[in-house]
């Protein structure tokens, strides 16, 4: 199937109330202007993506919104309540999971309790209290959620349940960590360049993976390097450069966009291919 | 069994409270809290329930059960004093607390003894009642290892900041670190003045927390089970010692030098190890029977023939296009930005 075909599958929701709104945020540490002045909106069953080259604000904008960064400006609105004040341990339970630019999973915890753990972060927002068979469960070392297997059938990670991240490859424990954001049953997923270190092959099946949570109505924020994969996944896409927006849009005119060919590639560059 | 408990009695009652001595230090360990508070707690509760039951005549139960709220509460003070410390500073700030409580304890005057402590404390606590409170708490620290509250706790001490993003307070489980500590060093303390019916402040010393990190060093850091070891060894090994006089120091100090260089886990680290590789050879086993799972020359997981990428509800991958002005950026975007 070509990449157009694959584009008509994909639920728009135009004028559906925003997930997500960033309003002239900003976080400067220091003099250095990480992020300056962005403002965007995450609308639900949509994949975002941000490009940008590296030192251009992507990551900081993501731990702004995950709140582990102070913002110097702005507003965080999520459901249109300003989360500028929520302590970042208060996200997961309104629904926003994240994955980060480096694995990072714990040793000394099998696949399934790495997993088990996003499931547990739901379980908490969700105010579940345990049943008599959740202690018995408790007291045999934790069962395992229904939220965790179908993560881990959705990652493919199926007889990966008793290893250790130190038995995996590097891709693998890539899968595990998303494996654990979706076992939150997030509505905000943001991924940080989740394909990291993965094969083609890798990122194709990833590239699959998130366009198949968006028919749930997920809405998802995605940082990538790789600007084939955020062509092939993405529905709209937002280019970073210097700590702000340079363009958004469909992701083709995007990546097209002589803004950000000269983020990229720089003017020298973008000069000498006008001339040939 | 009874020859053999009578023979060893103090010896058996000195391992139940250096557990619950080593697992004060232990337990905020496991959370990330590098606190010697629980030395302190101990010297709080040993001279709280010696002098509710010295000077107010309170049974042995009821003296350790009040001396084990007050060090939950003088340890909940004590996190939300010095909380935001992390590492060799907050270390240093506890064991600061620990000097605290020694000085005290010999300016108490006729409340604390002064330095010659108190004597008598006779109550009505058996060995019994210390085994069973002791595996009461022991029961309870082990319950926090495993199930959600386990995964939480090791979040919580391998990345504060996973930790917050998968909803977990970390401020709180700091907290609740500092308050379990000074449960357990009371109750340590308490029960171990009643079963001893004296307490000085040479008890209650810097030498609490060598001695408590040397159980932790040796036995393992990461489970219960490391403290029970580590308790054993060294409260029966200068016994077994005593045979070649002032030579034990030498081997007691070879022994913790060996264990920091060799088992940074310690000997439960190497027992998990053990456990582990076994399963490991075990699920190799089953797997290469079963042929499922493995890992491709590049890592990543080699499906079964013909099935679908995309699991259900999926959309099927879009083919690559051809020529791409975008191809030339997804090989340069991972460059540093270039000069404009």
């Amino acid at each position: 199937m070509s990449t157009a075909a694959a584009h008509t599958d994909r639920v728009d929701a135009p004028g559906a109330a925003p997930v997500l709104e960033l309003r002239d945020v900003a976080v400067h540490f220091g003099g250095v202007k990480a992020v300056d002045g962005v403002t965007l909106t995450l609308e639900p069953g949509r994949i975002h993506g941000i490009i940008g080259p590296n030192g251009s604000g992507k990551s900081t904008l993501i731990a702004a919104i995950t709140r582990l960064t102070r913002l110097t400006r702005g507003e965080l609105l999520l459901d249109g309540k300003p989360i500028d004040d929520v302590a970042p341990s208060r996200l997961a339970g309104l629904g926003v999971a994240r994955t980060f630019q480096t694995v990072r999973l714990l040793p000394d915890l099998t696949v399934r309790a790495n997993v088990q753990i996003g499931a547990d972060a739901r379980a908490a927002a969700a105010g579940q209290r345990r049943t008599r068979r959740g202690w018995r469960d408790r007291l045999r070392g934790g069962g395992t959620s229904p939220a965790v297997v179908e993560a881990m059938r959705r990652t493919r990670l199926e007889g990966f349940e008793d290893f250790y991240p130190a038995e995996m490859s590097y891709g693998t424990q890539r899968r595990v960590e998303i494996a654990r954001a979706i076992a939150m049953q997030p509505r905000l997923l943001l991924l940080d360049e989740p394909t990291a270190g993965m094969n083609q092959t890798e990122r194709a099946e990833i590239s699959a993976l998130l366009q198949s949570m968006r028919s749930a109505g997920l809405c998802q924020l995605l940082v990538e390097h790789d600007v084939q994969m955020m062509i092939d996944t993405c529905d709209h896409v937002f280019a970073m450069n210097s700590g702000r927006l340079i363009a958004e849009g469909a992701p083709r005119e995007v990546v097209q966009d002589p803004r950000v060919q000269e983020a990229y590639l720089g003017r020298r560059w973008r000069e000498h291919a006008r001339g040939q | 069994m009874s020859g053999f408990l009578s023979t060893n009695l103090v010896l058996v009652q000195s391992t139940l409270s250096g557990l619950l001595l080593a697992l004060s230090i232990q337990v905020p360990l496991r959370m990330g809290v590098f606190s010697f508070a629980g030395a302190g707690s101990y010297g709080i509760g040993a001279y709280g329930a010696g002098i509710l039951v010295l000077r107010y005549e309170y049974g042995a139960l009821p003296a350790i059960a009040l001396t084990v709220v007050a060090t939950a509460v003088v340890g909940l003070l004590l996190g939300l004093l010095i909380n935001r410390l992390a590492g060799l500073y907050l270390a240093m700030a506890t064991v600061a607390f620990d000097l605290i409580i020694s000085v005290v304890a010999i300016n108490g005057g006729e409340l604390t003894g002064a330095s010659t402590g108190l004597y008598g404390i006779i109550a009505d606590f058996t060995t019994a009642q210390m085994v069973v409170l002791t595996l009461v708490a022991l029961a309870l620290v082990a319950l926090s290892e495993r199930g959600r509250l386990g995964r939480r706790v090791e979040t919580v001490r391998e990345d504060p900041e996973l930790a917050a993003s998968m909803g977990i307070s970390v401020r709180r489980y700091r907290l609740a670190a500092f308050v379990a500590s000074g449960a357990l060093g009371g109750l340590a303390g308490a029960m171990n003045v009643l079963v001893r019916s004296t307490v000085g402040p040479l008890d209650i010393g810097f030498g609490l927390i060598v001695l408590a990190l040397t159980m932790i060093v040796v036995g393992g850091s990461r489970s219960w089970v490391g403290a029970v070891i580590g308790a054993v060894i060294f409260t029966w090994l200068p016994d077994l010692l005593a045979v070649i006089g002032e030579w034990q120091e030498l081997v007691y100090g070879v022994i913790v030098a060996v264990a920091a260089i060799y088992l940074p886990r310690g000997i439960h680290g190497v027992l998990a190890d053990g456990v582990r590789w076994v399963q490991r050879k075990r699920r190799d086993r089953r797997a290469a029977a079963a042929g499922v799972v493995e890992e491709d020359e590049d890592g990543g997981v080699r499906p079964p023939e013909g099935e679908d990428l995309t699991g259900e509800g999926g959309v099927p991958l879009p083919a690559r296009a051809g020529p791409d002005p975008a191809h030339a950026l997804d090989q340069l975007a991972a460059r540093p930005q270039a000069g404009s």
